[in-house]
């Protein structure tokens, strides 16, 4: 048992952490390290940066054109991005569709999607929820219909995430309604430019459009867009659900905000208040103890063992996590949080924030931050999974 | 990084378990309760494992091992409900390795890596509650050496052990001094605790004392985190077996014509339970990683560790009751001991608002594992 990275391991970092100062433009990690918005040009903008050095698919095995790194390599690269303010990397191409792609698509395919995910050129959106399909995602509706040499799309998804801005989506399609629902699923990749897809933002409790309905109206879909068989998409979706977890609990992201937290604290001065300094100090604790199971899911992944069974907690205690640090910077702003002035989201903006200008974004971070314990599988549906592993 | 345990600690953890579902049944343990909390036998055979001799070197007789096994071991008596206090060896045997003089060491060591001499800390008094820095307790130079005037309060198996690790003043300093039950002035009343075993309340009047260092509080608090890495171990095995008693019982148990581990609002507790477990398990692996780190890194991570475990130990107690029903409030059936165990360590070695505390006091601007 070692708590240490080796030294390989720390000149890794370092590498990466002198690519990362020296590349990632500061108006980027300026918003960012203030929760301030990213447009779509911000969050394509780096990752086209990532892309150029062959890093945006930083998962991919050599193979592939990724860096073929392992686990522990891979979460270092994530932490220094993540420390340093870059944006999140928007996950549905590079870390969601292209492992399925290299897994279960044929050689065609991967020749004809895997560059253009790995260069940040090309927008991908998911489409797996439905309005009547959340937590019971086997139960997808959206249908289609093989005519010839072509699918007959027809149907309905949802929060799809940043979908205003997508250019090709993944999605779960019924193409059997026999037997049970799992095995009536199909695996399509869809052009959104095609002719009967309609994308419609919702705005969310936040004021921001982050998710959007998609329709599908007779879209033709070429067959050939079809991954791996016909009615196993199932199995493909959750091949990608089980890559998921370490990254959804977010770790990293999580110990930049309790720093941030902190220096919030500290400026409102309240860290004179016992009451309210112990409340980080829990918090601390939190992120300490996930960052262990963390880095005990990730030592597992690297000496090739079976994965522990904790990982379906990840995701409960990072969402949780996430919550309740955003949770405690809208505290720590006290009224300060209250005043809603969207244009105070923007970097650069000159107006009176009533408070200090870092207390602008806190309510709308808190408020948009709800949706992590209910997305990837609400928690509810993570404790029927991890309540499996206890009790069978 | 890397959590994987060698083939050598996979042996050791292979042998302690196979004692403690051998030679270590419920009955036996309850015996043991009934005749006061302490079996010398079973302490034996503990010793006999080499368990008592871990963090002594070989050359003084012990295994010369460190923190790892120290936290196998303890993770598997914590499974049996252990009495006898393998945490106060491992003190032991830690504490006089590191700050005794040669003479000291030679002449102790061996005994206490052969469970000769059950060597305790003997450091709280009425008053202090769990800080280290409180010490009414004093010292003097004699003629022959140094004699301590002491009170201190619940000492485990303070009645049974050979000889005690003291904390007494010297001048405004603490120091820590070695001090014989045999020897002249000593009274150890003892009684039994909540968990079973044992403790005793000790005076010394102006009895014969063996220095071991005048850096007293730094030793001190080496001491009592040696004692809470070995505490947050052992709550791990108590808590593992509570969480698969009650799993088997949720999978045995039939209420409405079917088993209540079929209802959902009882399989999230038990889910919750899990989330607690594994937490605690995480935070004591990082207890037992830090424990030889630097001191104020490794105070830092000892706090944050029992305040995790803390937290841990009285929701997985509490539920794993909850969720026995009846049977679970009575002292009959084996759950109950495993929540009082629980319910005892984390009130051993600092509480969690004690170490919330502590944590909030060390708290520095940077964060995570590293920090």
């Amino acid at each position: 048992m070692d708590l240490a990275f080796t030294p390989e391991e720390q000149t890794f970092r370092e590498t990466i952490r002198a690519w990362v100062q020296t590349n990632l433009p500061a108006d980027l990690s300026h918003k960012v390290h203030n929760a301030l918005r990213l447009s779509r040009d911000d969050m394509q903008r780096w990752a086209k940066i990532l892309g150029k050095k062959g890093w945006l698919g930083h998962g991919w095995p050599k193979e592939f054109g990724g860096p073929g790194w392992n686990s522990i390599q891979k979460h270092l690269f994530e932490e220094e991005c993540a420390l340093a303010g870059a944006p999140r990397v928007v996950p549905f191409g590079p870390v969601m569709v292209a492992p399925v792609i290299m897994t279960f698509g044929n050689a065609e395919q991967q020749q004809r999607f895997l560059p253009g995910i790995a260069s940040g050129e090309v927008w991908w959106s998911q489409g797996y929820s439905e309005p009547g399909s959340g937590s019971d995602l086997a139960s997808v509706k959206c249908k289609a219909e093989r005519v010839g040499n072509k699918f007959l799309v027809n149907g309905q998804k949802t929060w799809t995430t940043l979908g205003q801005y997508g250019e090709w989506i993944f999605c779960l399609v019924r193409t059997s309604t026999e037997g049970k629902p799992q095995t009536g699923i199909s695996f399509l990749l869809i052009d959104m430019k095609s002719p009967g897809v309609t994308v419609r933002p919702i705005v969310l409790l936040d004021g921001e459009a982050e998710v959007n309905e998609v329709f599908f109206d007779n879209v033709e879909v070429p067959a050939e867009n079809l991954i791996g068989e016909e009615n196993k998409g199932w199995t493909y979706a959750k091949h990608l659900l089980s890559h998921e977890r370490t990254n959804i609990a977010d770790v990293n992201r999580a110990k930049r905000e309790l720093e941030r937290l902190k220096r919030i604290a500290k400026a409102e001065g309240l860290y004179a208040d016992s009451r309210f300094k112990d409340e980080i100090a829990k918090l601390e604790v939190d992120v300490v103890a996930l960052e262990m199971m963390v880095l005990r899911v990730l030592a597992a992944e690297k000496n090739g063992k079976q994965s522990l069974d904790i990982a379906g907690l990840l995701k409960i205690r990072g969402s949780e996590i996430q919550q309740r640090y955003s949770e405690l910077m809208m505290l720590a702003a006290g009224p300060y949080a209250l005043p809603l002035i969207q244009e105070a989201m923007e970097a650069g903006w000159q107006g009176d924030t009533v408070g200090a200008a870092y207390c602008a974004p806190l309510a709308s971070t808190y408020f948009n931050m709800r949706k992590t314990s209910i997305y990837g599988g609400s928690n509810e549906v993570q404790r029927n999974i991890v309540a499996q592993t206890v009790l069978g | 990084m890397n959590f994987d345990f060698t083939d050598d600690q996979e042996q050791l953890r292979d042998a302690v378990r196979k004692w403690v579902d051998k030679g270590y049944s419920f009955e036996r343990r309850r015996e043991a309760v009934s005749a006061g909390g302490f079996s010398r036998a079973a302490f034996n055979e503990i010793a006999e494992l080499g368990l008592c001799g871990l963090y002594v070197s070989e050359a003084d007789g012990g295994m010369g091992m460190g923190p790892v096994e120290g936290m196998v071991a303890m993770e598997e008596l914590g499974r049996g409900i252990v009495l006898e206090p393998l945490t106060q060896s491992l003190i032991a045997g830690g504490v006089l390795s590191g700050y005794a003089p040669d003479a000291v060491k030679a002449q102790w060591l061996p005994n206490i890596a052969s469970g000769e001499a059950l060597v305790v800390l003997a450091y709280q008094e009425r008053g202090a509650r769990y800080q280290l820095n409180v010490c009414a307790s004093k010292a003097a130079q004699t003629p022959a050496g140094w004699a301590v005037t002491a009170s201190k309060s619940i000492v485990s198996a303070g009645d049974m052990a050979e000889a005690f690790i003291v904390s007494a003043t010297v001048g405004d300093k603490i120091a820590l001094f070695l001090v014989e039950r045999s020897a002249s002035g000593v009274t150890a009343r003892g009684f039994g605790t909540q968990d079973g075993s044992r403790a005793a309340e000790l005076t010394l009047a102006n009895t014969p004392a063996t220095l071991i260092t005048l850096d007293g509080l730094t030793a001190l608090e080496h001491a009592v985190d040696i004692g809470i890495a070995a505490t947050c171990a052992e709550a791990v095995g108590v808590m593992d077996k509570a969480m698969a008693i009650t799993a088997e019982y949720m999978n045995t148990r039939k209420q409405f014509g079917v088993v209540i581990s079929s209802f959902q609002a009882l399989r999230h507790r038990a889910a919750d339970m899990k989330m607690q477990l594994e937490l605690a398990r995480s935070m004591s692996y990082y207890a037992a990683l830090k424990l030889n780190a630097p001191a104020p890194e490794r105070r830092a991570a000892m706090a944050r560790a029992k305040y995790q475990l803390g937290n841990s130990m009285r929701f997985v107690g509490q539920q794993a009751v909850q969720l026995h029903g009846g049977i679970g409030v009575t002292n009959e059936y084996i759950v109950s001991h495993y929540f009082k165990k629980l319910t005892q360590l984390e009130m051993t070695f600092g509480d969690t608002l004690h170490h919330l505390s502590e944590v909030s006091d060390r708290m520095q601007d940077t964060a995570g594992v590293f920090a």
